[in-house]
């Protein structure tokens, strides 16, 4: 590997580890908007790695996805939730199914699972990206937890987007991205999929008076 | 070998000299970010010399380990400073223990100031040290982690070697995202060991938030500033650590009149730099609450396990 890739490889790996940073702040965070913030601010650490990967393999339709991220996941979602938060009558997720400290140590033994997963299969790559297989593999593990973990139809959805994120580097780690028909597809997925959740949120606290989606297990006449 | 005494003697006389300031600097730039002018930079040395000169008064409840403690804890964290390298990459006591034996000897000085906490019965005391031996176990895990992530990047627990060999880049596997997060697991733990503000307040002696102070209430005169010195000393010990472990840049390689000129003066610059921004970090956070700590400490320690498991993984 000459001096260049390795630096850029590098790069993509330092860029990947803040995403997976970004998860466990996420994790940590109780209050609503600060948890939007920070997938904002994930969804730019992702938009920056990927933009990193078409800069340094020269495929230009991965700069579009990253473009894509940026309007879709960094301006316009974060966006859709404030509103939703601005609605809700609580700004700060108190109980939840499993505590933060708790739950830190459990991501942290999901990400040694994601990590021992992919070992075998890591060396076989020969992409510059891969070793952010395993931090993709992470980050969805981490985005499937947050959404176990809480209670609040907002963070969870927040977890929801954090799982879509990981596919994203996952797929940008193991082929360079998926083709670009593809990619437009998934991202109007998700920004319908943060409509829809959204609208669902809103009848949610019309309905219960409270966002906790617990309450949706108990029956109600 | 008279070569070897010399620098014993200049680096104790650096940490002893040195420490006192670096409390002065954080309290001087706290000062001027509240828009005061604070005291000069020298207060600290002027209070340790008028506690110095006080009659001590020691309650008669109290036993042996009510006057031994400000001795031990003042033993011990200079021994801590005499185990790792200040400016000059070389460590004065290196044949008797390597990173390993800092944190723990640090520690014995800390359980120590727990039991004289205890001893003179007062509530306060007593409160002060529960409250120091949770921060206390929380930390060490997340402290004892990411030194081993640092040593397994310069491939030696010696801290002599690894800030020798991470000064040349000789031998070191360059691991940044293991490094960034060692790092920040250690700034995490630097405030918490240390009583800075996220964790406690250095600066109040309101009875429900105090940790640090509330185990010193009963010290007074000499043991006073024993403790009080003991206390800067550990500071400058940890920042030191954060600053030659992860940035040894500058530090002197061998024992020439130049280099250590050099190593000096880039060593006083990094730590009172390391020290404007912890006075930085105090006036913007608040303290957080006691059972959030151990949040904090969580994520130390989760991201010191993180280090640990990318320095095995992105290693290329």
């Amino acid at each position: 590997m000459s001096e260049s890739t390795q630096l850029g490889s590098q790069l993509v790996d330092l860029c990947s580890v803040l995403l997976l940073l970004s998860c466990f702040a996420i994790v940590a965070q109780r209050r609503l908007s600060a948890c939007v913030d920070l997938f904002a601010l994930q969804s730019f650490f992702l938009a920056t790695t990927a933009a990193l990967v078409a800069f340094l393999t020269g495929h230009r339709h991965i700069y579009l996805a990253a473009a894509l991220t940026v309007v879709i996941k960094v301006i316009v979602l974060p966006r859709i939730l404030r509103k939703v938060i601005e609605r809700l009558n609580v700004s700060r997720e108190l109980v939840m199914n499993i505590n933060v400290p708790a739950g830190l140590l459990i991501c942290g033994g999901l990400v040694v699972v994601a990590f021992f997963i992919t070992q075998p299969i890591i060396p076989l790559g020969y992409l510059l990206t891969r070793d952010s297989l395993a931090i993709a593999l992470a980050i969805i593990l981490i985005g499937l937890f947050t959404m176990i973990a809480r209670k609040k139809a907002v963070t969870q959805m927040v977890g929801f987007l954090v799982m879509e994120n990981g596919v994203f580097l996952g797929a940008t780690a193991a082929a360079y991205g998926m083709p670009l028909i593809v990619e437009l597809g998934v991202f109007f997925d998700v920004l319908v999929a943060g409509l829809i959740a959204g609208i669902y949120t809103h009848r949610l606290q019309d309905a219960f008076d409270s966002v906790d989606t617990s309450e949706l297990t108990v029956l109600k006449e | 070998m008279i070569l070897q005494i010399g620098l014993v003697f200049m680096q104790l006389i650096m940490l002893l000299a040195f420490s006192p300031f670096i409390v002065g600097v954080i309290r001087k730039v706290k000062a001027r970010l509240q828009c005061r002018r604070g005291a000069s930079l020298l207060q600290p040395y002027a209070d340790l010399a008028k506690l110095f000169g006080k009659q001590p008064v020691v309650s008669s409840t109290t036993s042996w380990i009510f006057p031994a403690a400000p001795y031990i804890v003042f033993a011990s964290t200079v021994t801590a400073g005499l185990l790792m390298p200040v400016f000059i990459s070389h460590t004065p006591l290196n044949f008797a223990g390597n990173i390993i034996a800092l944190v723990y000897v640090l520690a014995m000085g800390t359980f120590f100031l727990i039991l004289a906490g205890l001893d003179a019965g007062s509530a306060f005391g007593g409160m002060g040290s529960s409250r120091e031996a949770i921060v206390a176990t929380l930390a060490e895990p997340a402290m004892i982690l990411s030194i081993l992530a640092i040593a397994l990047t310069a491939g030696s627990t010696n801290l002599s070697t690894i800030v020798h060999r991470s000064a040349l880049l000789e031998g070191v596997v360059l691991a940044p995202p293991a490094h960034l997060m060692a790092l920040a697991a250690m700034f995490i733990v630097t405030l918490a060991e240390t009583g800075r503000v996220p964790v406690d307040n250095p600066a109040t002696h309101l009875e429900l938030t105090m940790i640090h102070e509330a185990m010193l209430l009963e010290y007074s005169g000499r043991y006073l500033a024993l403790v009080e010195w003991a206390a800067g000393i550990k500071l400058l010990v940890f920042l030191t650590l954060l600053v030659n472990v992860f940035a040894p840049w500058g530090i002197a390689t061998h024992a020439t009149p130049s280099a250590l000129a050099a190593g000096v003066t880039v060593y006083v610059v990094k730590v009172t730099g390391l020290a404007v921004i912890i006075g930085v970090i105090e006036s913007m956070f608040a303290k957080l609450r006691l059972f959030r700590v151990p949040e904090l400490l969580g994520s130390a320690f989760i991201l010191a396990l993180l280090a640990l498991v990318f320095f095995y993984t992105l290693r290329g």
